[in-house]
């Protein structure tokens, strides 16, 4: 124990000591079967090169490839990079050298030489697998090893092969290669082939890593999901292909052919269910069975827990291995996931995973997702820990293609069953008593008469006999048609409404044709039907109102002159229906750019247009685009440039620096509450080039449920694409209107508080105009009881909302988790992506209102808080000098100081910057908060001598700049921006193929990918693509030079680095350490 | 009579009394004021020369020089004396060649009014499209789309008849005000203003953009090309007509209905305050100082904003004259209050208002009065635009040719006058400048307290009513002063011509005064019956406008006692012995329809209607005006021609057509056997063209009439015992009534009224006059 190398050989199973290179020979080994049957898979899937660029370079070409309802297509889940730790780190020769059969074989022994590690927690523990060492050496293991990731990803793998497969044809483009390279196996495929090897694969590797708990869920499906792979591909390649949405539902619903819900699910996804027999009779794997008692069977703290411990020297970081510090790894497989299994909650994958969710009794992960996957029993128990216990949600969060759609329930005119008392929703968890004749609502206990035409009678095992055919009975997440008493008023239309900037500045930076041009190509996206209206108006210092319902004539231009008390120029004919102005606005698209020309008016009056604009849209509600390029300097609303004030006197002010991240005033506040009572969702894209006060902006799409779209500096050359795109993706993914949505906990929890955009009026629920697929509240609980020992505890989200074809629906998420009373529970099941979620969100929260040191530390204390927790509580003894973290939380670190490095906490950079980034991740869905802080790299000049196989974004490089070769091309990117770095010496003739130029002089300021001729150039593109649909986003793109102030930008990313914001990653581990010893002592 | 015809031909001036009362005592016995009804731009004999140069003007007091100014020819400087102020001026080296064979036009005695014309400056100015005339169109959409299509047509066809050169606007109005931007090539443009809201003329400016090409002048009063704004940012409201054409246009067979919805019982928000205030300020910031009009066309009452006359809640009635009086129209004061600072703005700016109000309802007129009348705007009161009374007066403004209205504007009139005569007021479209000065008087009347006043827009029938004051006392030494017992009076106006140049119109009077007993037969002599009962009328009609509890019955009545006991032959209480000078003796007729006009009698009006017909009162002539008063009557028979008839019912008879002409509805009433013959279709018959003949010369006469009219008059054609007959009966004196003992001659009719006759009403004038 007391010396480094003890731990990783003995008990502890440390990922990052050279042992864990056996993982990687685990996973190359798991990963085998995988790259087979990926053939078969890919193969079988036709990837239809077509929609290959769903994320065109440029943006028409986007657009053009994709017509009718892409947008499910564009960016579905993204199938993440299969099995990428095994493609890089694995020379081709691998596969072949692999039969498919061995892996089993070969796993079980490493399995057995392994003691199991007993309450080992999921992947982390399950992987280390220390007692493969031996095997392939060459690799660090570093990143393949990363924790929870890798072990999962081996069963997955072998599973991700079905997915992926399946996947590729919805977002074909990136899998394109693959699909091309294994063209002859068409649909069928040896399906049963495929499914037998998995299972031992699966087996194999569940064994290796002990987190057998985890395996059975992953393991399980995977199987199913190889072997439903070659049945989904038909409707996946009928998807692409035809791009034919299903009529009335909405266009994520990809075919529904093989579906029996699909139909009426709102954004049905594909498959899964196309073969359920299928995939439900593999699940009953061995593994399942046994697992899950393990997993909560966990004897008290005594026994060994999980842990990632390090030797820290305090005298000199010389002594760490870089190497050995824990590192995040991505693993490409796609892992299945039951929510539930043997009547207990299952804990999730990690969110930035690549999963398929089969519900199961709770609701999939994606849309909720508690920080600590057991509840402790009382608040001292949690506060001893020193996590937090909240809740992400993400109601319409975007499933895979391969999920089961969610049910949708009519209950007819009387309305779902519900709690009499605290109103909570039917679910699977209410337990039914008395013949079931009446009900215990596992919310608050309450017990209810069953309604009369309701009453089902209970079987033997207690439950209703038809628990299994109502979706409300055995699903976490169902979606109720809701009656008249939801309403008050009829569903809303989907009302679109653009706000066009078009001052003298807008105009001449071109972000007014920009948006002109975007608009227009968006238009045709809109959902179609009767019931979607458009508006469009523009402004300077005066509104700009279009009658676009004349007849025959040209549309007729509205000037509202009044900035300080505005009002709409007509009550009608501003919004009109799509259908019948269609012409005119195009029209009107087109012309507008050429109108405001020359026009010479700087003033903007942003907030009397928004005001404006609200008013005509007063009647309806709807979505209000608002494309915004300089300072609002008139009318109401109007803003000064404070920055510069605040720059001016900064000595004085530094204290107050943060008051520049709060709204200037309560104007802007104001206008947002009213704007969000009539049912406005405002997005901002701001087109700017200087600074606009995203501060006091950014308080209206943030109350009003929408979001903030900066590019800036704005090039009227690089950026239109991705306007385009960010417009399209805005008004096309699955959405809803005139939301209302509250968490109901069960007795003894209660919400603390909501987080996130939207607009609060009363404690208890959410008040959202617009929520999208892409929103997530984070929800934070606190005891106000003690919990019952051995029960459940039980959150529900219900989401009352009107669909963009206006069908009012309340969709409700359940989940319920057990409870627990041991600290070291807590631990096994705290989830790290979740946390960090919560710690990233709540220092933008305080951002604004504390100086910006405070809320550094107070990241920090968070993270060492918990360590220093575990350290005490849970950890065995061990010496002073060496840092233990628990496994499931052993990212926190370093993501901790990538925080400290992020925008918004970094002591320097821009006050807009900072601002829009607060603004981002209120409402960033979990998945894409740890890239966000702590993006991906990969290397691109050695693209060409990768082998080519499933995974087409090559394994991910620790953000250090040990790991930037002078020769070297880098792609880095956060789900936002996208840097390409050029090393120095980068050969010429890679330039000339990626980018077309031949010297590194000759690199343009505005870049623009474009596809060549090469391979390597098509790599290039689909890479970007691949990462595009992953992230929802268009991204960025920018080059970087060194010595630019773009190389400057793309090392402040590399936070593993040792800069002026902060302490390296290493430095920063012994600062911890030294933290949390002088609390021990 | 004819003689003051005569001096009305020369000089355009009529006055009640032509032998004036020289001193204050005598003035005030004489019941009825000195006063001038004065037509400054009456057409004048053609012989008149138009002086292509400025006038020459006295030293001290400023008044030109006239045919009464003494010339001393024989001095080597030749000399002039002003007769006002007696003050002796040289002539300027122009004149030096001037003797008793050869002096200027100005000097002949047959022009006393005689025009000058100043050249040069001006004539570059014009060249500016900002001094050529003006129109800004002011349209109400709030009306329904039939109403709205008329209005269209009707201003189509204007567009066409404006000439090339006028500028034009255009607002349209209903819930809000829209300006349309005409120079806006691209896309039909419009700035929309609230209509609640009254906007200033700094917030225009920067609201519609004016100060973007060019920045604004810090400092000064921001008015027109001149001072601040640029040429392309007022050529964006205001364009040549035949710039705009095209554009105005499309955007008129474009225009819509006011799209804002109107709930059941609520009337349709309609912002007319906002929009002329709008309209006002757009010329004030484009064009101060040249001939503008803003041109309203109304349809409705002002519901919303400044200005608003009633509530939108249709429970709430549209104020009557009953509660005029009782001081309970809600909203009566402060819209007229608005609309007085707007047409203080509007004289500032030189702008004229036009309002053409053509609703069943009423629109507000009675507010925009104040506006209207000191801009010297036109009135048009008709109930549909689809109405000839609208269409065909909208014509004759822009009408070019004999029976143009001679549209001039930026008139300033002043008055010089003998020292002894002060100056009470005008009542007429006017407004005062303020300019004080010894002249004025201390008794105000109408637009007083100043010796010159601003005529915005005045054209040919414009007439103003002058009332003067004498201030010479009675002294001892008066009647030995008669040497020189005449009273000066001068009307000089300034004007913008319709062609651009500005002139200069001098009219100078000299009337010869009297004082002393045994006067009365002199100021008999003098006595302008017609005037008088036109200044009466003009007199009662302010009277009732601005004095509260002023009954107007009793003060014509008393007037005329008085004027009857003053100037009658009469035996003391003899009634039967009362005699009037035939100078004076229809003026008891005048007054005895005075009292039952419309002008006194509001009781069957709307004050819109009222405001209206006095609104047309204080601006026509005099001959205009006692047709207003007492309508003439002319019958046509078959054995004889045209002849005039009494306003009596017993003119009234089967076989006769009779004409009716009140100014404002010209009644042809066709005899009940005339009827009958018409109706079975003899006029149609060769042998019966008499007939034919007989039915068309008094529609040949209406004709005639209505070419010269403005506003063009109602007609009504109707049949004995038909219920459009009413038009006529009302008009007639109840000689014949229900109640009376004569029985109606037959063919005849009778009124069923309780009005008492003419006879009754002299009858009791005689009693009363010889008390």
């Amino acid at each position: 124990m007391a010396t480094p190398g003890g731990p990783r050989s003995g008990n502890f199973p440390p990922n990052y000591n050279p042992n864990s290179l056996a993982n990687n020979m685990q996973n190359l080994q798991i990963n085998q079967p995988n790259q087979q049957q990926p053939n078969n898979a890919g193969g079988s899937a036709p990837r239809p090169p077509p929609n290959a660029t769903p994320f065109g370079q440029q943006a028409p070409a986007f657009a053009g490839n994709r017509p009718g309802p892409p947008p499910p297509g564009v960016f579905p889940r993204a199938p993440v990079p299969p099995n990428a730790p095994a493609q890089t780190t694995l020379p081709p020769n691998m596969v072949s050298s692999r039969p498919a059969g061995p892996p089993p074989g070969s796993q079980p022994p490493t399995f057995s030489s392994r003691p199991p590690p007993p309450g080992a927690m999921p992947s982390s523990i399950g992987r280390p697998v220390s007692p493969t060492p031996p095997a392939s050496g060459p690799r660090p293991g570093s990143y393949p090893s990363s924790p929870l990731t890798s072990a999962p990803s081996t069963p997955s793998h072998a599973s991700a092969s079905g997915p992926v497969s399946n996947g590729p044809p919805t977002f074909a483009p990136g899998m394109t290669q693959s699909g091309s390279s294994f063209p002859p196996a068409m649909g069928g495929m040896p399906r049963p082939l495929v499914g037998p090897p998995q299972p031992q694969a699966m087996l194999s590797s569940r064994p290796s890593s002990q987190p057998l708990q985890m395996r059975p869920s992953f393991g399980g499906p995977p199987t199913a999901l190889s072997s439903a792979s070659g049945q989904p591909t038909p409707p996946f390649s009928g998807l692409p292909r035809n791009m034919v949405p299903p009529m009335g539902s909405s266009p994520f619903s990809a075919p529904n052919t093989g579906m029996h819900q699909s139909i009426n699910s709102p954004y049905g996804m594909q498959t899964w269910p196309a073969q359920p027999q299928q995939v439900t009779p593999p699940p009953p794997i061995p593994g399942p069975m046994q697992q899950p008692p393990r997993m909560f069977g966990m004897p008290p703290g005594g026994q060994s827990l999980p842990n990632q411990s390090m030797a820290l020297n305090q005298t000199g970081q010389s002594k760490i291995d870089p190497n050995q510090i824990p590192r995040l790894s991505q693993s490409g497989s796609v892992i299945v996931h039951e929510t539930r299994q043997g009547n207990q909650a299952n804990p999730p994958p990690p969110a930035t995973s690549d999963y398929i969710v089969k519900d199961t009794g709770n609701c999939s992960p994606r849309y909720l997702r508690c920080t600590i996957n057991q509840v402790p029993l009382t608040v001292d128990l949690l506060s001893t820990s020193g996590m937090q216990l909240s809740l992400l949600v993400q109601p319409l969060a975007l499933a895979h293609p391969s999920e089961e759609p969610i049910h949708v329930v009519d209950f007819g005119e009387s309305g779902p069953v519900r709690c009499s008392r605290c109103k909570g929703y039917i679910n699977p968890f209410v337990k039914f008593i008395d013949q079931g004749r009446r009900f215990i609502c596992n919310l608050c206990g309450f017990t209810d008469e069953t309604p009369r035409d309701y009453h089902c009678n209970l079987g033997p095992d207690g439950r209703r006999r038809d628990a299994d055919e109502r979706p409300e009975l055995c699903r976490g997440t169902v979606e109720f048609i809701a009656s008249k008493e939801y309403m008050v008023r009829d569903p809303m239309p989907a009302v679109f409404f653009f706000l066009i900037d078009v001052s003298m500045n807008a105009a001449q930076t071109g972000a007014t044709a920009a948006a002109c041009s975007a608009i227009k190509q968006v238009i045709a996206d809109l959902p179609k039907g009767p019931r979607t209206m458009v508006g469009i108006a523009t402004f300077d210092s005066t509104i700009h109102f279009y009658n676009l319902k004349r007849a025959s004539q040209q549309p007729l231009m509205l000037i509202v002159p009044d900035v300080q008390d505005v009002y709409t120029p007509l009550e009608s004919d501003v919004i009109v229906q799509f259908s019948e102005c269609c012409e005119h606005l195009e029209m009107l698209l087109d012309n507008i750019p050429t109108m405001f020309e020359s026009n010479r008016i700087a003033d903007s009056a942003l907030g009397a247009a928004v005001k404006a604009a609200f008013l005509a849209m007063k009647s309806t509600g709807g979505k209000l685009l608002v494309f915004q390029s300089v300072l609002p300097s008139a009318g109401i609303g109007s803003l000064s440039a404070r920055e510069a004030e605040g720059r001016s006197n900064m000595s004085a002010g530094e204290k107050e620096a943060h008051k520049l991240l709060q709204p200037a005033d309560k104007t802007l506040k104001t206008m947002a509450i009213e704007l969000a009572e009539y049912q406005v969702c405002v997005d901002l894209f701001i087109t700017s080039q200087m600074y606009v006060d995203i501060a006091s902006l950014s308080v209206i799409p943030t109350t009003t449920g929408g979001q903030i779209y900066y590019y800036y500096p704005f090039s009227a050359r690089s950026d239109p694409a991705k306007l385009y795109n960010d417009l399209r993706w805005n008004v096309t993914r699955p959405q809803g209107f005139e939301a209302v949505m509250r968490v109901r906990c069960s007795q003894g929890i209660e919400v603390q508080e909501y987080s996130g955009n939207f607009c609060k009026r009363i404690p208890t629920d959410v008040d959202l105009p617009a929520i999208d697929c892409d929103k997530t509240i984070m929800v934070s609980l606190k005891h106000d009881d003690k919990l019952q020992e051995g029960s459940e505890c039980a959150f529900q989200c219900a989401l009352l909302y009107t669909t963009v074809y206006g069908q009012r629906r309340i969709r409700v998420s359940t989940l319920s988790l057990p409870c627990t009373n041991m600290l070291s529970n807590l631990f096994r099941s705290a989830d790290l992506d979740t946390q960090f979620a919560c710690i990233t969100k709540q220092a933008a929260i305080e951002i604004p209102s504390a100086p910006l040191a405070q809320v550094r530390d107070q990241a920090t204390n968070v993270c060492i808080n918990i360590l220093y927790s575990y350290r005490k509580f849970c950890a065995t003894v061990s010496s002073a000098g060496q840092l233990i973290l628990p496994e499931a939380l052993k990212m926190l670190p370093l993501y901790t100081l990538a925080l400290l490095k992020s925008t918004g906490l970094r002591p320097d950079g821009r006050i807009d910057d900072r601002s829009v980034w607060i603004n981002y991740v209120s409402a960033l869905p979990t998945p894409l908060v740890i890239p966000l802080v702590y993006p991906r790299m990969i290397a691109l000049h050695d693209l060409n001598e990768k082998e080519v196989d499933d995974s087409i974004i090559p394994v991910p490089i620790p953000l250090s700049s040990e790991h930037i070769a002078i020769d070297g091309i880098y792609l880095l990117e956060n789900g936002v921006d996208c840097l390409i770095y050029l090393g120095d010496n980068v050969q010429p003739n890679i330039l000339q193929q990626i980018f077309g130029i031949s010297s590194l002089e000759d690199i343009p300021n505005q870049f623009i990918l474009q596809q060549y001729e090469n391979p390597l150039s098509k790599k290039l593109n689909d890479i970007v693509n691949e990462i595009r649909r992953q992230r929802c986003s268009y991204l960025r793109l920018r080059l970087c030079k060194k010595g630019d102030p773009s190389g400057m930008t793309f090392f402040s990313y590399l936070v593993e680095d040792k800069m002026a914001s902060g302490f390296s990653y290493v430095e920063y581990l012994i600062h911890i350490h030294r933290q949390i010893q002088s609390k021990m002592a | 009579m004819t003689e003051f015809l005569d001096l009305e031909l020369q000089d355009s001036v009529r006055m009640p009394w032509n032998v004036l009362p020289g001193t204050k005592a005598h003035a005030a016995n004489c019941a009825i004021p000195i006063a001038a009804i004065y037509t400054p731009l009456k057409t004048l004999p053609e012989a008149t020369p138009l002086l292509p140069y400025s006038p020459l003007r006295c030293r001290s007091c400023r008044s030109v020089i006239n045919p009464f100014s003494i010339v001393d020819f024989s001095s080597v400087n030749k000399i002039w004396i002003c007769s006002f102020c007696l003050q002796r001026n040289h002539f300027p080296p122009l004149y030096q060649s001037i003797s008793e064979q050869n002096f200027p036009a100005e000097l002949f005695p047959q022009y006393t009014t005689i025009e000058y014309e100043t050249p040069a400056p001006q004539s570059q100015d014009k060249a500016q499209p900002g001094s050529s005339n003006v129109f800004l169109f002011v349209v109400d959409t709030c009306v329904i789309e039939e109403e709205l299509g008329y209005l269209k047509s009707a201003l189509l066809q204007v567009l066409g008849m404006v000439p090339e050169n006028c500028l034009i606007g255009l607002i349209t109005f209903g819930t809000y005000v829209h300006v349309h931007e005409l120079g806006f090539g691209l896309i039909p443009k419009v700035h929309v203003f609230k209509g609640t809201k009254e906007v200033t003329k700094d917030q225009l400016l920067d609201q519609m953009g004016f100060f973007t090409k060019r920045p604004r002048p810090t400092t000064g009063v921001i008015a027109g090309v001149r001072d601040g704004l640029s040429q392309e940012s007022v050529a964006r409201f205001l364009l040549p007509a035949s710039d705009c054409e095209f554009v105005l246009n499309s955007i008129l067979e474009e225009l819509q209905k006011d799209p804002w919805p109107v709930p059941s019982d609520q009337r349709a928000a309609r912002c007319t305050g906002a929009a002329l205030n709008l309209a006002a300020h757009l010329l004030g910031a484009c064009v101060p100082g040249s001939g503008a009009r803003i041109m309203a066309f109304l349809g409705g009452p002002s519901t919303e904003g400044p200005g608003a006359i009633v509530s939108k809640s249709l429970s709430e009635p549209l104020r009557s004259h009953k509660d005029l009086d009782k001081d309970s129209a809600p909203h009566y004061h402060k819209a007229v209050k608005f609309y007085e600072a707007l047409s203080k703005q509007l004289v500032h700016q030189g702008h004229v208002l036009d309002i053409f109000a053509c609703a069943l309802d009423q629109v507000g007129v009675a507010e925009l009065k104040v506006a209207v009348e000191k801009t010297g705007g036109l009135v048009v009161l008709a109930e549909s635009f689809g109405h000839s009374v609208f269409k065909d007066s909208l014509r004759c403004i822009f009408q070019a040719g004999d029976h143009d209205l001679g549209l001039a504007s930026n008139g300033i009139f002043e008055i010089n006058c003998s020292k002894d005569i002060k100056i009470q007021g005008i009542i007429g479209p006017c407004a005062s400048l303020d300019k004080k000065g010894p002249l004025c008087s201390e008794t105000v009347i109408g637009q007083g307290n100043t010796t010159a006043w601003k005529l915005c827009g005045l054209d040919k029938n414009t007439s103003l009513c002058i009332i003067f004051d004498v201030a010479k006392k009675e002294s001892p030494d008066i009647v030995s002063q008669s040497a020189n017992n005449q009273f000066y009076f001068q009307f000089l106006t300034y004007y913008q011509h319709s062609n651009g140049q500005m002139r200069l119109r001098a009219t100078t009077l000299s009337r010869r005064w009297v004082a002393g007993p045994g006067i009365k037969d002199e100021l008999i002599s003098g006595f302008d019956q017609e005037a008088a009962a036109v200044v009466m009328a003009r007199q009662v009609s302010f009277k009732m406008e601005t004095e509260a509890e002023f009954d107007p019955i009793r003060w014509l009545d008393k007037s005329l006692i008085h004027i009857c006991t003053q100037f009658g032959e009469y035996q003391k209480d003899n009634p039967s012995s009362f005699g009037l000078s035939p100078r004076l003796s229809i003026f008891p007729q005048f007054m005895f329809h005075l009292r039952r006009s419309q002008f006194v009698q509001v009781f069957n009006n709307s004050p819109d209607e009222t405001a209206y017909f006095r609104m047309i009162l204080n601006r026509e002539n005099v001959s205009n005006s006692v047709v207003m008063i007492q309508p003439s009557l002319i019958s046509y028979a078959f054995n004889s021609g045209p002849e005039a008839a009494l306003l009596d019912v017993v003119s009234i008879a089967a076989d006769k057509i009779l004409l009716l002409d009140s100014y404002f509805t010209i009644v042809v009433f066709h005899g009940a056997s005339i009827a009958q013959w018409r109706k079975a279709g003899y006029h149609e018959l060769p042998e019966h063209q008499a007939f034919s003949q007989l039915l068309q010369a008094p529609r040949s006469d209406t004709d005639a009439i209505i070419r010269e009219r403005f506003p063009v008059p109602r007609l009504v054609i109707c049949d004995q015992h038909g219920s459009q007959a009413r038009f006529l009966l009302v008009k007639l004196n109840p000689s014949a009534t229900y109640n009376s003992d004569t029985q109606a001659a037959p063919g005849g009719d009778i009124i069923f009224t309780d009005d008492v006759s003419f006879e009754v009403f002299s009858d009791h004038l005689q009693r009363l006059a010889v008390q």
